[in-house]
């Protein structure tokens, strides 16, 4: 039998280049992708990929602002990913609520729904900062300090408690059964 | 400042509809207002007379007045003028009708779903109104937008923080 924690830090050297970001650009801070992307920054040289597969993907960018709603398709998607995966939040709205601070419709800490591992601050952070974001990220990898996605599962009562008390309990299953119906027969909408 | 192509077309609109007032803003802008209950008559003269395009339908919450006053912005692309179709009617929950616009330029659709979720105007004939739109469950039934609506209560009530919600200092701080 091998044991394979032996092999572990060459694992996450590998890990760390080969990121791959899964497309959801949730607020504003995803205008920042594109030049992020493309020929400008160029972050494929990094070894980072965007994926539209949230099975696949390692590294959610969280790029703004979250409302409750965008909140539910977050945490799905983050629970979808198999272990280990990163998260990088983007600009003031997921730290403390940003300039959205007193609207009803903008979560102020993102840290208790799903676990951050870096924290880019700004309004809007230029890409700069965000490959400063994800160097920080890569060495945290490396040096097994990034591991939110173990603190997901180690404390995931405490998660699930405040997800619950800010969409309610069952929000899954009712999300599921609100859009069903309207995909199915749009004759038979629900009025809930 | 006057613009004449301008006067001609708010001439002959106001030949049709008597009813309405209207005037040149400035180059390229149209200002008419109408009472409420002549809304669908109206905007098929608009469309009628080389308006087919509409823009937006956006919503004011007048307060004091009692009213909340809605404004269709409608586009003539051969001459790029805009004209916005402004009518009035009034706030209470149960008297904020209208007739829905959905058949004369399907794009309200949309925008009528949108003043109806954030300002809580019902447009009588557009089936879509009580399906799920933009705002989520909780939110619903609250009218955001509404001047009244209390921001701050409600946020802390449901985000529970934090101290720069504290009402005993004069300034926030952000
Ligand atoms: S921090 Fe600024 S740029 Fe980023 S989501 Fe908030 S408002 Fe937008």
């Amino acid at each position: 039998m091998v044991d394979w924690r032996l092999f572990e830090p060459l694992f996450n050297w590998a890990r760390k280049k080969s990121l791959w970001i899964v497309s959801f650009c949730t607020g504003c801070g995803g205008i920042e992708m594109p030049p992020l992307m493309t020929s400008r920054y160029d972050i494929e040289r990094f070894g980072i990929i965007p994926d539209p597969s949230p099975r696949q993907y390692d590294l959610f960018l969280i790029t703004g602002y979250v409302t409750p709603k965008t909140l539910k398709r977050i945490i799905i998607t983050y629970e979808m990913a198999p272990d280990p995966k990163w998260v990088l939040a983007h600009g003031s709205c997921p730290l403390n609520g940003g300039v959205y601070w007193d609207s009803y419709n903008a979560i102020k800490h993102l840290d208790k729904y799903i676990p951050v591992d870096v924290f880019i601050a700004g309004c809007m952070p230029r890409p700069e900062a965000v490959l400063d974001g994800i160097h920080k990220l890569m060495e945290m990898i490396e040096s097994g300090e990034a591991d939110g996605w173990k603190r997901y599962r180690e404390n995931y009562e405490w998660y699930r408690k405040n997800q619950d008390e800010l969409l309610g309990k069952g929000w899954r299953e009712k999300e599921a059964r609100k859009w069903i119906p309207w995909l199915v027969d749009k004759k038979k909408e629900v009025k809930e | 400042m006057t613009w004449e192509i301008g006067e001609e077309i708010v001439k002959k609109i106001l030949e049709k509809a008597p009813y309405a007032e209207g005037r040149v803003r400035r180059e390229r802008r149209l200002e008419f207002k109408i009472p409420a209950e002549r809304i669908r008559e109206f905007l098929m003269i608009m469309k009628e007379n080389n308006f087919p395009l509409m823009l937006q339908i956006s919503a004011v919450d007048w307060v004091r007045d009692g009213e909340i006053e809605l404004v269709y912005h409608l586009m003539n692309i051969e001459l790029g003028t805009h004209a916005m179709v402004k009518v009035r009617i009034p706030r209470d929950l149960d008297k904020a009708k209208m007739p829905t616009v959905r058949d004369i330029y399907p794009a309200a659709e949309t925008y009528e779903r949108d003043v109806h979720d954030f300002f809580g105007v019902y447009f009588e004939g557009n089936d879509k109104m009580e399906m799920p739109w933009i705002l989520d469950d909780p939110e619903r039934g609250l009218y955001p937008h509404r001047k009244d609506f209390d921001m701050l209560g409600y946020v802390k009530k449901k985000y529970k923080i934090l101290d720069r919600f504290d009402e005993n200092k004069d300034k926030y701080v952000i």
